[in-house]
């Protein structure tokens, strides 16, 4: 199959598709991904995310950004405020800050509440004080999917996305995806079958620095979680698929599965894992 | 400290025992403890020319979950200083680590076991070793500046 690689938000994108992407549709996906991170990067001076963090004040986010904070909002919920858009002023405290310090400067706190924090009409938001906005725990995701929108809107149903580990899949035949080792990127710990919808991956393994600190972030701490090292989501967004990856870290699955309709894998820092009984695939032991 | 810099070695190998170990508090790896003194660019981009002995290392660690204090005994395998195997033991002395262990026979949650994804019919790999190539760069920088 036809291959189209590019890199993107800070990180290396595939598109398989059985026709070749002629460059006016490239050319879309490129713009489309501009647009992406000039409102949400928080690495970014211009973006509207550094905005809120510098001013405050009432900004109006692109459309697309209603369904973005509708997902963290159920999440906030779910996981008792441990995933939250303002994990960001307390990742960039730990050090991952857009020069990617990794030096710890200031205190470990909480994260400010994201339900009295900020105040949401739609896609706008006001907040009272400077508040600095981390979409991480969704946002590749949801970028995987409005690409895939792209596809569809430009006659492409069948293709597989690859955002370096998180993928959309929309193909006549089940595509098998390994289940990455989260010690040795040369293994798997198993396979996931999927034809259409989303698996995104979270692990506390890459993102590492100091003492302990890594990239999920427990709102309610502000210290990274431990116990959880890796997780797999497979839902029909990669938006959804991306969010439950990090809560996973966080709230049991079945009480995510009061909102949401996926399958799930956790590995623990113990060596063991556990699955959903109606995953597709299997966990090799 | 001696498999300190091989576990650093993991991580510039490709493999990430780093994160895994970092992610606890243990007492062979705490590589990046040292990262406060770490440059804030990527401009150092040392070339990594430490070997490191070929051989079988086990060493213990301990993590924090919110039953308390665990501890994982960690088997890694170095070949012409790349990691070609990795086992991590978990003690379980917690009621919920005990409980995963006594699902485990059950068949609901199991020691899983890592498999070669050259070996396996894959067309693709979900993970989270290739997230970030800004974060990759700074971790190169942190272990130029650690190996120094």
């Amino acid at each position: 199959m036809p291959e189209l690689h590019f890199a993107a938000i800070g990180t290396q994108w595939m598109i398989d598709t059985p026709q070749p992407i002629d460059q006016t549709l490239e050319a879309l996906i490129s713009d489309r991904v501009a647009r992406f991170d000039q409102t949400y990067s928080r690495f970014r001076g211009d973006s509207l995310i550094t905005a809120l963090a510098t001013d405050g004040g009432t900004h109006r986010f692109p459309d697309d950004a209603d369904a973005l904070f509708d997902l963290y909002d159920t999440l906030y919920a779910r996981t008792d405020g441990a995933v939250t858009p303002l994990v960001g002023r307390a990742l960039e405290r730990l050090g991952y800050d857009r020069d990617y310090s990794l030096t710890e400067h200031g205190t470990v706190e909480p994260a400010a509440a994201w339900t009295t924090e900020v105040a949401r009409e739609g896609t706008t938001l006001t907040t009272t004080t400077p508040v600095l906005i981390d979409v991480g725990a969704a946002g590749k995701g949801y970028l995987v999917d409005l690409v895939g929108e792209l596809l569809h809107e430009n006659g492409i149903h069948e293709f597989v996305i690859d955002a370096s580990g998180d993928l959309l899949v929309s193909t006549r035949e089940p595509r098998r995806i390994a289940l990455e080792h989260p010690f040795d990127p040369s293994l798997a710990i198993g396979v996931a079958e999927i034809s259409r919808g989303s698996i995104c991956a979270s692990g506390s393994n890459r993102r590492v620095w100091g003492n302990g600190r890594h990239h999920i972030l427990d709102g309610r701490t502000g210290e990274p979680t431990r116990d959880v090292i890796a997780t797999w989501a497979i839902a029909e967004t990669a938006l959804v698929a991306d969010g439950l990856a990090t809560a996973l870290f966080f709230t049991a699955p079945e009480r995510l599965a009061e909102s949401f309709d996926f399958q799930w894998v956790r590995m623990f820092a113990s060596g063991l894992a556990d699955r959903s009984p109606g995953l597709q695939g299997e966990l090799f032991s | 400290m001696r498999l300190q810099n091989k576990i650093t070695l993991s991580a510039l190998a490709g493999a990430s025992l780093i994160g895994s170990l970092a992610g606890c508090t243990t007492t062979a790896s705490t590589p990046t403890s040292d990262t406060s003194s770490a440059p804030s660019t990527g401009s150092s981009t040392g070339t990594a020319s430490k070997t490191y002995k070929d051989g079988t290392y086990t060493e213990d660690g301990t993590y924090q979950s919110p039953a308390g204090t665990g501890r994982i005994t960690v088997k890694l395998t170095l070949a012409s200083g790349v990691v070609t195997a990795v086992n991590v033991n978990g003690h379980a002395t917690d009621p919920t680590a005990k409980t995963y262990q006594a699902d485990f026979d059950s068949g609901i949650a199991g020691k899983v076991v890592g498999k070669k994804i050259d070996s396996l019919n894959v067309t693709n790999v979900s993970g989270s070793s290739l997230t970030s190539a800004g974060f990759d760069e700074a971790i190169k920088a942190i272990e130029a500046s650690a190996s120094a």
